[in-house]
C-alpha cells in the first residue's frame, strides 16, 4: 500500500503541479462529549477528541480517491489548540493539514452558535483555508457529527464551489478522472448507486472502512511538526474584532416556525374540551399522497402545505422574482 | 463468599454496564486478547472470572468461557491469575487503541 | 494486506513508554545532547496509567527546579490520614502540617493523563521525539545477541539504537522477552481498582476540612476482607479517588469482585458521609508490582535497561503507594547511565552496570532495601487480618466511657484486646520491633 504522492509535510501550501487536490473536512471534538440536562451546556474534554467514526471513514476515502488520480489530500479542522495531536496524526499519512482556529474553545455557548447557527460562514471558512491549495476536485466530509451539528456543512460547501453533493455515502470509487461512482443505503437492504460528476462534495456513513494507520516513518516526521494555522481568512461577525484571524460567527437565529394559535374550546366539561382540542371525533381530510415529479415541485408542494395551515406567510411561498 | 449477581452491583446503585460506560474505550479491529475455550472447559479455578476487573469472562453452560475483549483495562489480571498454559493468548491492542483514561 | 515493511530508523537511543520513567530517562539523555526517540502506545502520555492519585514531588527537585510553579497540580496534600478499619469501627491517625501546603510542599494529588503528559513534554522541549499510539511489539537484536532496537506495530517498522530502555511499566513485555521478568508471577503483583467521583470544589473543602488548593492522603488497612491489600482516598480539584489494591492470588481465590470491594470502603461509616451522593465520573484499574527491593529484578542487559514498574521499583505495601517518584529517580538515572555508556562506547550490561549503583546511592534503590521486608509484613496474616481489629477495638476500650466503673489499665485493655484478636503480646511486641526497624 502506498500512500498519496505527497510527502509528510505538515505545512506550506504547494504547487497544484501535485495533482488533482481532494479535501477531508473534519470535525475534531470530544468524542464523548456530555450535556447538562439541566442547563444544556455541553462540557467537553480535551483528551476525549479524535476522529469520529465518519471523519476517519471519510479520511480514507480521501486518501484512496487521491491513490487512485495520483492527486493529493489536504485535511482542514476548524477548532482550539487542542485538535492538534489528531491533526498531527493525520498528518502522518502523509496529508497536507491546516487548522483554522475557533474563539469558542472556553465558551459553550459560542461552541453551539457555531455548530448550529452558521454553518454557511463554517463553510465559507474552510473553503478559504483551502483555497491556498488550489481548488478542489473532491471534499468529503463525515456524514454526522457525535457532537449535533446540524448537517448542513456539505450543502454549503456544495453551494459555495459550485459543486454536486452526494450525502450519506457507505462507497466511493472514481470513475475516471470526471466522475465517482457512489453508494447510498435505500431501506430494505437495498443501495443506490449514483455517477456523481466532479467536481463534488461527499458525506460517507462511519462504516465500510476503517481509516488506515500511519508508517513509523510518517508519525516519526510529524511527532514535533508543528500544525499550520490558517490565520487569514477569519470570517467576522459584524460587530467583532476584525481582521484577528481568528473565526468569529455571528449568531444568526435559526428559523422556528411560528405556532398556530388554536381558540379555547367552549364549555366545561373537561373530557369535551379535550375533545374539541384535540380534533378527536372530529371528520378528518385523508392523508393527501402526492408524486412531485422533480425536486422543485416537491419543495413547492410542502411550501403550500405550511402556508395552507398558517405555518408560514403566503408571500413567503411566492415563486422568486424572475422565476418562471 | 457471596458474590453479586453477574453484571450487577446493586449496593451503589448502579449497574456495571453504567459503571464501564464511564471508561473511554477506543476499540481496534483485532481482538487484542483470546481465550481458548477448550481449555477453560477443563479449568477449575475460574480464576478469571471474579478477578477480571471489566467482568470480561462469561462462564458458558458447558463450562467454557466466552470473551469479549472490547472494554478491556489491558491491566494483565487474568494472564496473572490463569494457570492453564495456553488458555489467554494476551496482547496489547493496537497502538492509538483501546482504553484511554482521562483521570488515572 | 501489505508486505511487512522493516524500514529503519536510527537514534541514540530508544526509550519505550511515555510513563514518568520514560519521559525522565528522555529527559535525561536529551539534555545530554543524545537522539532519544521516546514510543508510547497510547494516544497520548498517560493514556494507559492509573494510580491512586499522590505523587511525591522531592525527587524533582534536582531535575526540574521550581517544578511546583509549573506542574499540573490537583491540590498540594497537606493532610495525611492512617486508617484502620473493621467493618464498624476505625481509627485514624491524622498528621496535618502547614508545612506541605506550601513551596517545596511534600505531595501533590494529580491525575495522570496531565502529570505523564506534562513530563513527556519536559522531554520533547529539550529535544526528544515522541511518538505515540506505537507499540514496541519486541526487541530486536544484532547477532551476538545484543539488543539493539525495538520492533513496532506500525507495518513492523524498526527502530534501532545501542541501548533501549524499557519503561514499559508493570507487564513490561521487554523485560519479559529479555529475561528479566518471570512471564507472570501473580503472587507478586496487586490489582488496584479506583473510581474517580465528580465532588465540587466547595464541597470537597467542607467534608475534608481543607482550604483550596489544599488535598487530603487517606491510607486505608482493613478493608479488604479477608484479601490481603488496602485502600486509599484522594481529594482531587474537583473529584475525589477511592479505590482499594488487592493481592492478586488471594483474590481470585475469594471469588469476590473488585468493585464490590470498592463498594465497601464507600460504605463504611468512617467513608460514607465524605462521598455521599457522588456521582461516578471514571472507573480504572492498574496492576502493581508488589515485590519489594527482594524480588527486583536484574535491571541492565547487554543493550538494555529497565526502569520504573517494569523493574518493579514501587512501594505499594498497604500504607504506602508509591511509584511515580521511583520512577522517576530510576528513569533519569537510566538515562544518565546509558549517556556515560555511549560516551564510553560500552553498551553492554557491564557498560551499564553503573546504573545499579547509582540507584543503590540514590533514595531509589536505598528505600526499597530499607523497606525490603515491607510488603511482606504489611500483606502478612496479622497485620492484614487482626491488627486492623486490635487497634479499633484498643481505641473503643481506652476511649468508650464506662463510669462509674473505673477505666481499665492500658495493659489490660491490651491484653483483652489481643486475645480477641488472637494475638498474642509477643507477636504485638514482635512486630511493632520489626515494623520499627523497616519503617522508623
Ligand atoms: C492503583 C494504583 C495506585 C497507585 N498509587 C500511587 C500513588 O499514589 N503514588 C505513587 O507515586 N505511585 C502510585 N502507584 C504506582 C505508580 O503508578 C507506578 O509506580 C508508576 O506509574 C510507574 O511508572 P512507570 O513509568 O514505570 O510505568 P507506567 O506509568 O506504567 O508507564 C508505562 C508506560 O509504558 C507504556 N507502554 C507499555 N508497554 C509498551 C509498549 N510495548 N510499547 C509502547 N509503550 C508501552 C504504557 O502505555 C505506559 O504509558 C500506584 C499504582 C496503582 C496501580
Ligand atoms: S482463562 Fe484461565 S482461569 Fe479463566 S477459565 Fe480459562 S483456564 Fe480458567
Ligand atoms: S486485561 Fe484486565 S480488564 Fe482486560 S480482560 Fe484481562 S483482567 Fe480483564
Amino acid at each position: 500500500m502506498t500512500g498519496p504522492n505527497v510527502s509528510p509535510v505538515v505545512a506550506a501550501p504547494d504547487d497544484s503541479a501535485a495533482g488533482p487536490l481532494v479535501v477531508a473536512c473534519l470535525r475534531i471534538t470530544d468524542l464523548r462529549a456530555t450535556v447538562d440536562p439541566l442547563d444544556g451546556s455541553i462540557s467537553r474534554d480535551p483528551l476525549g477528541v479524535g476522529l469520529s467514526p465518519a471523519d476517519a471513514a471519510g479520511l480514507e476515502q480521501a486518501l484512496r480517491m487521491a491513490e487512485s488520480w495520483d492527486g493529493r489530500v489536504v485535511a482542514v479542522a476548524v477548532g482550539p489548540e487542542s485538535i492538534d495531536p489528531i491533526l498531527r496524526d493525520v498528518a502522518a499519512l502523509g496529508v497536507t493539514v491546516v487548522r483554522v482556529p475557533s474563539a469558542h474553545d472556553s465558551d459553550g455557548h459560542r461552541y453551539v452558535a457555531e455548530l448550529a447557527e452558521d454553518e454557511h460562514g463554517l463553510a465559507e471558512t474552510v473553503l478559504a483555508a483551502v483555497r491556498p491549495f488550489g481548488r478542489p476536485v473532491l471534499v468529503v466530509c463525515g456524514d454526522r457529527s457525535v457532537d449535533r451539528g446540524t448537517g448542513a456543512l456539505p450543502a454549503f460547501l456544495a453551494h459555495e464551489l459550485g459543486a454536486a453533493q452526494a450525502l450519506g455515502l457507505v462507497a466511493l470509487r472514481s470513475d475516471g478522472p470526471e466522475a465517482v461512482v457512489v453508494e447510498r443505503r435505500l431501506d430494505a437492504g437495498w443501495r443506490e448507486r449514483l455517477r456523481v460528476l466532479l467536481p463534488a462534495v461527499c458525506s460517507v456513513e462511519g462504516a465500510g472502512v476503517r481509516l488506515r494507520r500511519a508508517s513509523l516513518a510518517g508519525a516519526l516526521a510529524v511527532a514535533d511538526a508543528a500544525v499550520p494555522v490558517d490565520r487569514s481568512t477569519g470570517r467576522t461577525a459584524a460587530g467583532s474584532a476584525a481582521g484577528t484571524g481568528v473565526l468569529h460567527i455571528g449568531a444568526t437565529r435559526p428559523y422556528a416556525p411560528r405556532t398556530r394559535v388554536i381558540p379555547a374550546p367552549e364549555g366545561h366539561d373537561p373530557r369535551l374540551r379535550l375533545l374539541a382540542l384535540t380534533g378527536a371525533l372530529v371528520a378528518h381530510d385523508p392523508p393527501t399522497v402526492v408524486h412531485p415529479a422533480d425536486a422543485a415541485e416537491a419543495a413547492d408542494v410542502l411550501l403550500s402545505f405550511l402556508a395552507r395551515h398558517g405555518y408560514i406567510d403566503a408571500e413567503d411561498v411566492a415563486p422568486e422574482a424572475g422565476a418562471p | 463468599m457471596s458474590g453479586p449477581a453477574p453484571g450487577r452491583s446493586p449496593w451503589d446503585g448502579i449497574s456495571f454496564e453504567e459503571r464501564m460506560a464511564t471508561v473511554d474505550f477506543r476499540v481496534g479491529a483485532r481482538a487484542h486478547i483470546a481465550v481458548d475455550a477448550e481449555v477453560c472447559r477443563s479449568c477449575t479455578t475460574k480464576a478469571c472470572v471474579s478477578a477480571c476487573p471489566a467482568n470480561l469472562f462469561a462462564p458458558t453452560s458447558d463450562g467454557g468461557i466466552l470473551f469479549n475483549y472490547e472494554e478491556c483495562f489491558e491491566c494483565g489480571t487474568c494472564y496473572m491469575v490463569c494457570d492453564s498454559e495456553g488458555a489467554i493468548t494476551w496482547t496489547y491492542p493496537d497502538g492509538g487503541h483501546g482504553v484511554v483514561f482521562h483521570h488515572g | 494486506m501489505p508486505e511487512p515493511r522493516t524500514d529503519v530508523a536510527a537514534f541514540d537511543a530508544v526509550v519505550v513508554g511515555a510513563g514518568p520513567a520514560g519521559a525522565s530517562a528522555a529527559l535525561a539523555l536529551a539534555r545530554a545532547g543524545r537522539s532519544v526517540v521516546l514510543v508510547e502506545r497510547g494516544p497520548f502520555p498517560g493514556s494507559k496509567n492509573v494510580y491512586g492519585g499522590v505523587v511525591y514531588g522531592r525527587v524533582l527537585d534536582g531535575i526540574i527546579p521550581g517544578w511546583w510553579d509549573e506542574v499540573p497540580v490537583e491540590r498540594w496534600v497537606v493532610r495525611r490520614s492512617t486508617v484502620m478499619m473493621t467493618g464498624t469501627q476505625s481509627l485514624s491517625v491524622d498528621f496535618r502540617t502547614d508545612a506541605w501546603g506550601a513551596a517545596p510542599y511534600n505531595g501533590m494529588t494529580t491525575l495522570r493523563s496531565h502529570f505523564d503528559a506534562w513530563l513527556a513534554g519536559k522531554a520533547t522541549e529539550a529535544g526528544a521525539r515522541l511518538v505515540t499510539s506505537t507499540v514496541a511489539t519486541g526487541l530486536v537484536r544484532d547477532g551476538a545477541g545484543r539488543v539493539v532496537g525495538v520492533r513496532t506495530d506500525r507495518d513492523g517498522a524498526e527502530l534501532h539504537a545501542p541501548v533501549v530502555i524499557a519503561c514499559d511499566g508493570v507487564n513490561s513485555f521487554l523485560a519479559k522477552e529479555a529475561g528479566l521478568l518471570s512471564r507472570a508471577e501473580a503472587s507478586h503483583h496487586t490489582l488496584g481498582v479506583k473510581e474517580v467521583l465528580d465532588l465540587p470544589p466547595g464541597a470537597i473543602n467542607e467534608r475534608f476540612g481543607v482550604q483550596d488548593h489544599e488535598g487530603v492522603d487517606m491510607e486505608i488497612l482493613g478493608c479488604t476482607r479477608d484479601i490481603p491489600g488496602g485502600g486509599f482516598l484522594y481529594t482531587n480539584a474537583d473529584s475525589v479517588s477511592i479505590g482499594v489494591v488487592l493481592s492478586l492470588p488471594q483474590l481470585a481465590a475469594s471469588g469476590v469482585r473488585p468493585e464490590e470491594l470498592v463498594a465497601d470502603l464507600k460504605a463504611h461509616p468512617t467513608i460514607a458521609p465524605l462521598l455521599r451522593g457522588l456521582t461516578l465520573r471514571e472507573y480504572s484499574a492498574h496492576l502493581i508490582p508488589e515485590g519489594g527491593y527482594d524480588t527486583m529484578p536484574a535491571l541492565a542487559a547487554d543493550g538494555l535497561l529497565i526502569a520504573g514498574d517494569a523493574g518493579a521499583m514501587t512501594l505499594a505495601a498497604g500504607l504506602w503507594l508509591e511509584g511515580v517518584n521511583f520512577a522517576i529517580g530510576s528513569g533519569y538515572a537510566a538515562g544518565q547511565a546509558v549517556d556515560r555508556a555511549l560516551t564510553a562506547g560500552d553498551c553492554t550490561a557491564r557498560g551499564l552496570a553503573s546504573y545499579r549503583a547509582d540507584l543503590e546511592g540514590q533514595f531509589v534503590l536505598a528505600d526499597h532495601k530499607r523497606l525490603r521486608k515491607a510488603p511482606s509484613l504489611v500483606l502478612s496474616d496479622r497485620v492484614q487480618q487482626r491488627y486492623p481489629g486490635l487497634l479499633c477495638d484498643l481505641a473503643e476500650g481506652m476511649f468508650t466511657v464506662t463510669n462509674p466503673t473505673p477505666k481499665a489499665g492500658g495493659l489490660k485493655v491490651t491484653r483483652a484486646a489481643a486475645a480477641r484478636h488472637g494475638v498474642t503480646l509477643r507477636q504485638l511486641a514482635g512486630d511493632t520491633l520489626r515494623g520499627l526497624r523497616i519503617f522508623g
